[in-house]
């Protein structure tokens, strides 16, 4: 275990090779031959309504994840608990990820079974309409493309042209893009 | 002004563009890439909340990542 | 609550079938599965549960397999009829289909601004030839099952029109043959006793909005002259429900019901709020948060408030309800009833701003007073305030183009919570939706993000309520759960195809 700064942590959890912690942030080495990335993505977006999180690859076959807590943190009790936290939500996830891997094929066919089943055949109508040609290739819907970048929000020139109609508009999506609003479960 | 890097193994490099599209009302990119890395350097419009600007950016990123089913 | 400790528990994968978990309590987990199964388990159990060790021959092993909860004995049919019963939604079509016909109100509420005029805006009254399209339209939905629900605005500023729309759909719809409902959401405080004769003959289901006690809705429903917006509604809430009983409807069935609009002012009197509701007849109360569409910034800075205090306001007033109901008051909540109905009937109430996928276009369209169609209500409201993103065309765009638009393509998948990061992994899952339209304005996205997401929120913290009560298993708030539960179709308010238009014939009430 590794503790650099102020915050010494004795009883680091299983899940964790090591942890580093300042004064309001804690870092955790992770082991990736153990804890998939995907469980990693999973214990991470846990926190991201607390904390400002990173996740680097100090050396290979490691991820070290840094949570940041936005609010201020009193205690180094706090960032103790960040830890055990992290590492239990890890474990789930890790666990789920396993879980969901084993039973693919049992979700699979009940979905299938469940929705698909229930369309029926295509109709001559359907049959008429479809696009036999290669022109679905070139994208034409521009599924490529993010579905906000062709109808939601505005350049920040339009959007200034909006904001001269509606002046309160563009406060607003200031605030809401930012917002960190004491809101979470 | 703050330089991130992006592992390439962890983060999606179309999240870091969005993110920063999206972001770009509220800080100055610069960006970058090394082989491991996407580098962004980030220079927030308004320092008082320079510190929410930039972590929240991060956040972003990694939420639009794991959106796209991370790298896979 | 202490915190289950995983690493002490070590978990193996192997033996459970595909399923999640919440801790609810200190000593109750919940977990449930992918077709909507749940259980509740001690730490004792749950820790056997994660382990795999479980004794075949105990009770626990029984329960789990009763709600197949095993991978051994996985049964895949019975899992895919429950997800088939739950998501029947899927092929229907729009059903819902909302019809401004004017934006013009006589009332000025304090969180109502864009989707609103004053009452000489007559420039956004709908059309008789728009009103005529938009039926169209909603007729030519792929759902056998119609729902016109008049908005504004106030909708009987623009009474003439309302009545075009329903002897035209009604017209119509005898060589169409559909299940076609008319609702009106209104004031109330332009209806007379004409207008509400007409309402009654066309089997118009009426719903009216009250805020909470007289001094608070009247503080957030200005109403000029009188000033006395409550006083209007109640007396017509009144005369509506004796009008039911005058024509030989079940007052218990039949009778008008109020939504609420939660802002910061309403948080500390969920007393007052229940006792109005339950003092003007209502039978039900739908405890709405306050949403960010329709109002300036100026007044979200007042009106909103953390989700957390709202999730309290809604523990006190749903305890509260179930002890009126323990005394034999019939009263439920909205919310909770859909939730429940999903968690102990296994089947969807298809309440549009939470099913999986959302109801946005392939369950609800609405139509502006001007001819524009949007993907739902919130995508018109937001159109008022310069962003047409879930605009979708006009009354003159054929069906096909507007349900295949990939405007509701993108909300769909956007709302498939099988795909959003936090939800897949969520024990709600089965039993949750996200709202698009929310997400884009709120959070930039129409993904949104969960983790801080509100509407997550405050869907999480009520099934959080939800299964604590169903963890104490209290015999007499089941069996109230139970009641909140029951669905009694309204068979009244389907419009009989040739029947209702010849009673609309026979009626001429002065439009204004």
């Amino acid at each position: 275990m590794s503790t650099d700064n102020q915050t010494s942590f004795t009883d680091i959890p299983e899940a964790v090779v090591s942890v580093a912690a300042t004064d309001r942030s804690v870092s955790m080495v992770v082991d990736s031959e153990l804890y998939p990335l995907q469980a990693v993505y999973g214990a991470s977006y846990i926190f991201i309504d607390r904390c400002y999180v990173f996740i680097d690859r100090p050396e290979p076959g490691k991820y070290r994840v840094t949570l940041t807590a936005k609010e201020s943190v009193e205690e180094a009790e706090a960032l103790r608990q960040l830890v055990g936290e992290y590492a239990n939500e890890l474990l789930s996830c890790a666990w789920r990820h396993q879980v969901t891997q084993d039973n693919r094929v049992a979700i699979e066919t009940v979905t299938v079974q469940a929705i698909a089943g229930a369309m029926g055949e295509p109709s001559l109508d359907d049959l008429a309409d479809f696009d036999f040609t290669d022109e679905a290739l070139d994208d034409p819907l521009g599924i490529a493309q993010s579905w906000e970048d062709k109808h939601g929000r505005k350049s920040p020139a339009e959007k200034e042209q909006a904001k001269a109609k509606v002046p309160e508009g563009e406060a607003a999506e200031a605030t809401e893009a930012a917002s960190t609003e004491e809101a979470s479960a | 002004m703050t330089e991130l890097r992006f592992p390439r193994e962890v983060y999606v490099g179309e999240a870091v563009d969005e993110a920063v599209k999206t972001w770009s009302r509220f800080a100055e990119f610069e960006l970058s890439e090394t082989d491991d890395h996407w580098v962004v350097t980030v220079t927030p419009k308004h320092e008082a909340a320079a510190r929410q600007i930039i972590g929240e950016f991060g956040n972003f990123v990694l939420g639009l990542t794991i959106d796209r089913g991370g790298v896979s | 609550m202490k915190l289950i400790n995983l690493a002490e528990i070590k978990p193996r994968p192997g033996t459970q079938a595909f399923f999640r978990w919440r801790q609810i309590g200190d000593n109750a987990v919940l977990i449930t599965n992918l077709e909507g199964n749940w259980l509740i388990l001690d730490t004792a159990e749950f820790t056997q549960f994660a382990r795999g060790e479980v004794e075949a021959d105990s009770e626990l092993h029984g329960r789990l397999l009763d709600k197949n909860f095993l991978r051994s004995n996985y049964d895949i049919q019975a899992a895919a009829e429950r997800v088939k019963a739950r998501k029947y939604f899927v092929h229907g079509g729009p059903l819902l289909h909302v019809m401004v016909v004017t934006l013009r109100c006589n009332e000025t509420c304090v969180y109502c601004h864009a989707s609103r005029a004053n009452m000489d805006a007559v420039e956004t009254d709908m059309s008789i030839e728009t009103a005529r399209k938009a039926v169209d339209l909603a007729l030519s939905s792929t759902n056998g099952f119609i729902t016109i629900e008049f908005q504004g605005g106030e909708p009987l500023v623009n009474f003439p029109v309302v009545k075009e729309i329903i002897e035209y759909a009604t017209e119509r719809n005898k060589e169409i043959q559909k299940r076609l409902e008319f609702t009106m959401v209104s004031n109330f405080a332009l209806l007379t006793e004409d207008k509400l004769q007409y309402l009654l003959a066309n089997k118009v289901q009426l719903c009216t909005s009250i805020d909470g006690p007289e001094e608070l809705h009247n503080a957030q429903r200005k109403l000029p002259q009188t000033h006395n917006a409550f006083q209007a509604a109640a007396k017509w809430i009144k005369r509506v429900n004796e009008a039911y009983v005058e024509i030989g409807l079940d007052p218990t069935l039949y009778h008008v019901e109020a939504l609420l609009t939660t802002t910061k002012a309403t948080l500390d009197k969920w007393k007052e709020v229940v006792d109005t509701y339950v003092g003007l007849g209502c039978k039900t109360i739908f405890l709405r948060p306050v949403d960010p569409f329709g109002f300036a910034e100026r007044a979200r800075l007042r009106l909103e408030y953390p989700r957390g205090k709202y999730l309290e306001f809604y523990r006190n007033a749903v305890n509260y309800m179930i002890e009126l109901n323990k005394q034999g008051v019939e009263i439920l909540e909205r919310y909770a009833a859909i939730f429940l109905t999903k968690i102990l009937r296994g089947e969807d109430p298809n309440f549009l701003d939470n099913r999986n996928p959302a109801g946005a276009g392939i369950g609800q369209l609405a139509y502006s007073y001007d001819g524009n169609v949007y993907s739902c209500d919130e995508g018109r409201m937001l159109a008022a305030t310069q962003d047409d993103a879930f605009l979708l065309g006009d009354v003159d765009t054929p069906y096909r183009k507007i349900v295949g638009h990939e405007t509701i393509r993108a909300m769909t998948i956007a709302t498939n919570l099988d795909q959003q990061p936090d939800c897949v992994n969520c024990a709600y899952n089965p039993y949750c939706g996200t709202n698009a339209a929310y997400n884009y304005k709120a959070q930039g996205s129409v993904f949104g993000r969960m983790r801080d997401n509100n509407v997550c929120a405050v869907h999480k913290g009520i099934q959080d309520f939800l299964f604590e009560k169903l963890a104490e298993n209290d015999p007499e708030v089941m069996e109230i759960f139970e009641r909140w539960t029951t669905i009694r179709p309204r068979e009244h308010f389907v419009q009989e195809p040739g029947a209702a238009a010849e009673l609309a014939e026979g009626e001429t009430p002065s439009a204004d």
